[in-house]
């Protein structure tokens, strides 16, 4: 679905942001992408959309060249939802918000209605519906943000920093709705810095550094490499650090981590 | 445009020229500003023009003057463009849109050499009120700020649909909307709270806050200061005196 192949990309500012990176993505994957700031993260997902080309390698969506690719054409398969969201909003209701990508589409105005209600329903928006985005709170205008992404349904969802201001409930729905995006045979791509929601997700995780690729493996896997962790500044989940503290402790008999967590508090008292 | 814009943003240098008393390098920026001022034919204003690159040399910013000559080079199209149709002069037209990248490279070469920090010590040498320098200074200070936000409103319009090259000038203009919506609100909302975070930290607490930089001027400040005087003085009584004819 994606492919970069040996792609680098140098800001103007001399900064080498992307390094001989090459990853692929499949469909219906569920991948992370974390790293440090200024690790690349936010230049590579910019390149799906052709916002960014490549300075050296390729970067090849559902087959076509972003260097030969319209930015509109290949949005239409891949739907980013940048990490601020004030960035982006400024029509004067929140349905004309939404409907804004799906006019820009050519969508029928039927489907047009049809995809608002939708989203608005899915990120709990709809008394908002008549309301100005600008007056929204920092996480409703991220929540719109998302729907305004999935209301044209693209292939490829691009979720940069998706948690930023979402309290725990939104969060757990954010991530059943990435789940719901997965089980349809949606890729989606986290770009973040929170741990703790990725984790229970169980993504793909790609760690990043420098513009390069550090590490490219499955969580479970990749989560416990403390070497690669270290080395991008990335912090392990609670749990697996948890797990790791249960394993140099053999005399604790519990399996279940939050029982074990009371036994080693009351028992290190 | 990032790339433009590099043409009015200030950049740390090394040069002679970035290293002099700020004081300085606006008289001589004020300087070639009323030069290009009293210039009367495009053969006065080339040689104006190639002292502004000599000193854009000096200061080893060529590359970005050159940026902001072809920034500035879409507005003197328009004034050549009006000029030309109300006057049918094509030497009078032509002088004032190279007046007018002039004008812009003078103050740019000042702007891009001089710190906003610099820029906050001369105002305040002029003894202007504090209120008036602190916004002076901040919306200088943001200048790549509102540059960068550009950006990103515009990478994010694009990922929805928006094609900012297409369709007929009307169509051109009402695309950006999109963009100059979320700027300014951007940039209100910005204000708002840069206000609330300045009074939180003081800001106005006592008349006269404590300064820790002092300005001195040294020996080069004063020679390139009296230089640009001269300079200035000779090239208007030449251009009065000892070409007079060329008066347009």
């Amino acid at each position: 679905m994606i492919e970069f192949r040996d792609v680098s990309y140098v800001h103007q500012n001399g900064v080498k942001a992307l390094d001989g990176v090459s990853l692929r993505i499949g469909s219906a994957e569920i991948v992370a992408i974390v790293g440090e700031n200024g690790a690349g993260k936010t230049t590579l997902v910019k390149h799906v959309t052709g916002l960014l080309k490549p300075a050296t390698g390729d970067v090849v969506v559902d087959g076509q060249d972003t260097r030969k690719t319209s930015t509109a054409a290949l949005s239409r398969k891949v739907g980013v939802a940048f990490q601020n969201p004030d960035h982006q909003l400024f029509s004067e209701s929140v349905e004309e918000e939404m409907s804004f990508a799906l006019k820009n589409f050519g969508f029928a105005p039927e489907l047009v209605e049809q995809r608002v209600r939708w989203g608005l329903e899915l990120f709990g928006l709809e008394e908002y519906r008549k309301s100005s985005p600008l007056v929204l709170s920092g996480g409703e205008k991220k929540r719109l943000t998302l729907a305004c992404i999935l209301a044209w349904d693209p292939e490829v969802v691009i979720l940069d920093e998706p948690t930023v201001g979402q309290d725990s409930i939104q969060k757990e729905k954010l991530a059943g709705t990435i789940r719901m995006l997965t089980s349809s045979g949606k890729t989606v791509v986290l770009v973040s810095h929170d741990i703790e929601f990725l984790w229970p997700m169980q993504p793909r995780v790609v760690v990043m550094k420098g513009g390069k690729i550090l590490g490219d493996g499955p969580a479970p896997e990749l989560m416990q490499d403390k070497r690669i962790l270290e080395a991008a500044r990335v912090a392990q989940p609670q749990l697996v650090e948890f797990g790791e503290c249960l394993r140099e402790r053999p005399e604790v008999p519990f399996a279940d981590p939050l029982e074990a967590r009371r036994w080693v508090e009351k028992s290190s008292r | 445009m990032m790339w433009l814009s590099g043409g009015f943003i200030f950049r740390r240098g090394t040069s002679v020229y970035h290293r002099l008393d700020p004081r300085a390098k606006l008289l001589v920026s004020v300087l070639m500003f009323a030069t290009t001022l009293l210039v009367r034919s495009l053969y006065e204003l080339a040689g104006v023009l190639a002292f502004m690159i000599a000193v854009s040399a000096v200061a080893m910013v060529l590359k970005r003057v050159a940026r902001t000559m072809l920034f500035t080079a879409g507005f003197s199209v328009v004034i050549f463009v009006l000029n030309f149709v109300f006057t049918r002069n094509l030497e009078t037209s032509l002088l004032y849109a190279a007046r007018f990248v002039a004008i812009v490279v003078s103050t740019s070469l000042f702007f891009i050499t001089t710190s906003p920090d610099e820029l906050e010590q001369v105002m305040k040498t002029f003894r202007l009120p504090r209120d008036v320098v602190f916004a002076f200074v901040t919306a200088v200070r943001f200048i790549p700020v509102m540059f960068l936000d550009t950006i990103q409103i515009m990478d994010a319009q694009k990922s929805r649909g928006l094609e900012l090259e297409k369709g007929n000038v009307l169509k051109r203009v009402r695309n950006m909307i999109p963009i100059l919506i979320p700027l300014v609100v951007n940039s209100v909302v910005r204000s708002g709270e840069l206000a609330e975070a300045m009074e939180s930290r003081a800001y106005g607490a006592v008349p006269k806050p404590t300064s820790l930089v002092v300005y001195r001027t040294r020996t080069t400040d004063k020679l390139v200061a009296v230089a640009a005087v001269v300079l200035f003085v000779l090239t208007a009584y030449s251009f009065y005196f000892v070409f007079p004819a060329q008066i347009l």
